[in-house]
């Protein structure tokens, strides 16, 4: 699920970049610092939406480098469990598939997967139910439950289900 | 359809609601979302301990129910509560449905085209994820309305995380929402305990519904839509 909230962080700055742009030379590198990494807390840090607050520089003993403690607004993904969401799958085994949504990677297993649907394995393996009706591959659209998370130092995985009710395929791009 | 009869059967009385949890891992899991909409967790654990002396004093099975709880209480604590405790944790995050983070993400996508004057500053692989899942699954045609109507559910006790999961979900019954969002069967543990068990999710039933009407023309006409 997407949030809005507001981080706070400790950006250390060299002196080379002091003068009229200080404060643009903060943004960029915070920035370039924490767009696009991940945490277990907050999850992925998709976008910075604005700067809140730069509090004062401090200097560190023995560098030139100075502290400054910035807050500042962005939108992060974070997956929950128990939380339902809509994947597109990228890759089918016999042990399962593996979906993905927006940048959390999700897998579903086959002891997760309906009784009803069996692993075809071929040039485009999937998961079709006896009597043909639906089929999971890739590309498909499917919709899952989330019921673990694990953190990475820079991503977070999920497992998931579909074997609930009001889970399953959404989209056959065959269709 | 199996797993809405047992949800109306745990409101029937408190005792048995204490032993049905142990079921199944289903129907756990919904004992578990019992504690999901308590206060704090002193508070949790002194209700489960009242929940435990009721049931311990009722028959055999009631018995079983409570010490099996017992040591699985503290699991059953951490994990359903994920949700609630990040939500104090990350005090001022606001809980974002994808229509309205799609929106955001590409106002930031327009900026930053515009403003590209320092080439170092690229977008990261991660964005372009978020951005392209948040538009795939932006399904609203208008965003302040369906947050205007689902907000009027917040004064029968349903939390921002529910109220996004229900807008991503696009439901199209009540039902349905209930079976995607457990945590709205839940009954709430406060001095009226018996009473509100009978009626919480009669109370939802109704202006969820309602809402759901209200939103259901404001989706995106989906042509390649099964």
């Amino acid at each position: 699920m997407f949030f809005h909230i507001v981080l706070e962080r400790n950006m250390q700055l060299h002196p080379r970049h002091f003068g009229r742009n200080l404060r643009d030379n903060l943004v960029s590198k915070l920035m370039k610092d924490v767009e696009g990494t991940c945490s277990g807390k907050h999850g992925f840090v998709v976008a910075i939406t604005g700067i809140e607050n730069v509090g004062k520089g401090l200097i560190r003993d023995g560098t030139g480098f100075v502290t400054f403690p910035v807050k500042y607004q962005c939108v992060v993904f974070r997956p929950f469990k128990g939380e339902i969401l809509e994947a597109v799958v990228t890759m089918v085994n016999k042990m399962g598939f593996f979906a993905e949504a927006g940048p959390v990677q999700i897998f579903v297993s086959n002891h997760l997967i309906p009784d009803d649907m069996e692993f075809q394995s071929g040039d485009m393996p999937n998961y079709t139910t006896s009597d043909g009706s639906i089929k999971i591959q890739k590309d498909s659209e499917v919709r899952l439950k989330i019921i673990g998370t694990r953190v990475d130092a820079t991503e977070i995985f999920c497992i998931g289900t579909i074997k609930d009710d009001f889970l399953g395929v959404i989209n056959d791009p065959t269709a | 359809m199996e797993k809405n009869g047992k949800g109306f059967s745990m409101p029937k009385s408190s005792l048995k609601s204490t032993p049905s949890k142990d079921d199944s891992s289903q129907k756990s899991k919904e004992g578990r979302k019992v504690q999901f909409n308590n206060g704090g967790s002193p508070e949790e654990r002194f209700d489960y301990s009242k929940s435990n002396g009721k049931s311990s004093s009722s028959a055999d099975k009631g018995g079983n129910g409570s010490t099996a709880n017992g040591k699985a209480s503290k699991s059953k604590e951490k994990e359903p509560l994920e949700l609630r405790l990040d939500q104090d944790r990350l005090k001022n995050a606001k809980c974002l449905m994808d229509s309205e983070a799609a929106e955001i993400l590409q106002g930031i996508q327009d900026q930053m085209t515009l403003l590209s004057q320092d080439a170092t500053i690229k977008l990261p692989v991660s964005f372009h994820k978020g951005l392209s899942y948040a538009q795939a699954n932006a399904r609203y045609t208008n965003t302040h309305s369906v947050r205007r109507v689902l907000d009027t559910l917040k004064k029968h006790g349903v939390v921002d995380g529910e109220i996004s999961m229900i807008a991503n979900a696009c439901p199209e019954t009540a039902e349905e929402v209930f079976a995607l969002v457990p945590s709205l069967k839940v009954q709430q543990i406060d001095a009226f305990y018996i009473q509100t068990l009978q009626s919480k999710k009669s109370i939802l039933k109704e202006p969820l519904e309602v809402a759901l009407m209200v939103i259901k023309p404001l989706r995106k006409v989906d042509s390649t839509s099964v």
